[in-house]
Order: structure tokens, then C-alpha cells, then sequence
């Protein structure tokens, strides 16, 4: 899309850009949820897992997601932790953004600094948690 | 505490975490790093820095976006029969 066209489009209807991704997001949502990602040739490899053999943060996310869309809350966090905790939050930012099109005031706050150093270090650790006989077994897919 | 100095930058959190959970690359593991230093360094007084700081949690976001489509060309070229396992 030209920068142009995308001009014209959000200052035409500044909302087309939330509903475009929800609509995006919902329709992935649904093929996740029909085409099942547990079943073996559904969907390729993760590029991470494939390359380098170990587990990434991200493994298991397509199945969490599968799982999470079937209702089934223990199997998408047996699945991918990380998928269960972020789906809410990623929901969240997405309403701000659409009320925001919409007219809302902007109340772009940054969190403290603390708190994004906890996730980054919660992630490392899940990386490498999954990747250890110890705790793979809790946390791997 | 949250000093006043007008609007904050944007530090791309959602974009580093769906780069981290859906697009399975290192580079979620940057633009973390990218947008904790946008809110460490707005929180310090350092104006300047969030700035460059949210530039490159920026840069990083487009970068795995791009490297993302290109995975996923390279999947459609070669078959997703590469995927006889299914792990993602």
C-alpha cells in the first residue's frame, strides 16, 4: 500500500486500521482453530527449532493458541506459557488503539522500566528452562 | 514516578512480543531489550536516548517483520512438507 493510500485512509476513517488487523487476527485465529497445529505436517517447523534443535520462546505458540481457542486454558499453557500471558495483554493494547481511533484521549503511559527487564528476564529464563531435562518436561511443548 | 516531559516515545512492546511468540527469531529477544531502554531511559530524565532508543525498537520491528516474510517465502518455495513435524 502507497504511503498515499494509507494517508487517505486514516485520515478518511482513522478506525480501518484496528478493524483491518482484528479482522487479520480473527481469521487467523480461525484457521489455527481449524486445522489442528498438534497434528504433524499442518504447518511448517519452527525456523528457530529447525535450524539451531533447541526450543525457542515462541515453539508450541501456534498449538497454545489451537488449544486456547478450543477453551482449553491447561492444555495452552502446557503448551506455551508465554502464549496464555500475552494473548490478554496483546487484546488489551488492541482495544487502546481501536479507542483510540475512535476518539478516546491518548494515555500513552510507559510502564515502569522494571517490569519490561522482568519480562525480558522471565523470557530468557523460560528459554532456557525448556531447554533443560530439569524443567523441559513443565515447560517445553 | 513518571516525570513530565510531554508524550513518551513509543517503545514497540507488541511488536517485540509478537516477534518473540509468533515469529520464533531471536530478534523479539532486541526489540525487548530495545523498548525496556526506551522506558529505563525516559524514566532517567534521558529524552534523547528513549528517542534513539524507540527509533531502534522501530528499526528492529521492521527488520523481523521482513525477515518473518521472507522465512515464510522460503517455506512456499521449498514446500511445507519441510515440516514433517510440526513444532511451532
Amino acid at each position: 500500500m502507497t504511503p498515499t493510500v494509507h494517508a487517505r485512509l486514516t485520515r478518511a476513517a482513522p478506525y480501518w486500521g484496528p478493524i483491518a488487523v482484528g479482522v487479520a487476527a480473527l481469521c487467523a485465529a480461525t484457521v489455527v482453530a481449524a486445522v489442528d497445529p498438534h497434528e504433524a505436517g499442518h504447518y511448517p517447523t519452527c525456523p528457530s527449532l529447525f535450524v539451531t534443535g533447541f526450543w525457542c520462546p515462541g515453539c508450541g505458540s501456534l498449538r497454545a493458541l489451537h488449544n486456547l481457542a478450543h477453551g482449553d486454558v491447561m492444555g495452552a499453557l502446557g503448551m506455551n506459557v508465554l502464549v496464555v500471558i500475552a494473548v490478554p495483554f496483546l487484546i488489551w493494547r488492541w482495544g487502546s488503539w481501536l479507542g483510540e481511533t475512535l476518539g478516546r484521549p491518548s494515555q500513552r503511559r510507559l510502564a515502569p522500566p522494571w517490569a519490561i527487564w522482568l519480562l525480558l528476564a522471565g523470557i530468557v529464563a523460560f528459554t532456557v528452562g525448556r531447554n533443560i531435562p530439569v524443567l523441559g518436561p513443565l515447560l517445553a511443548p | 514516578m513518571q516525570p513530565n516531559y510531554g508524550t513518551p516515545p513509543n517503545n514497540y512492546l507488541v511488536w517485540a512480543i509478537l516477534t518473540t511468540i509468533l515469529c520464533c527469531l531471536p530478534f523479539g529477544i532486541v526489540s525487548i531489550i530495545k523498548a525496556a531502554e526506551v522506558n529505563s531511559k525516559w524514566a532517567g530524565g534521558d529524552i534523547t536516548g528513549a528517542y534513539a532508543s524507540s527509533a531502534a525498537a522501530k528499526k528492529w520491528a521492521i527488520v523481523s517483520a521482513g525477515v518473518s516474510a521472507g522465512v515464510i517465502a522460503i517455506y512456499f518455495l521449498f514446500g511445507v512438507t519441510m515440516g514433517v513435524n510440526s513444532s511451532f
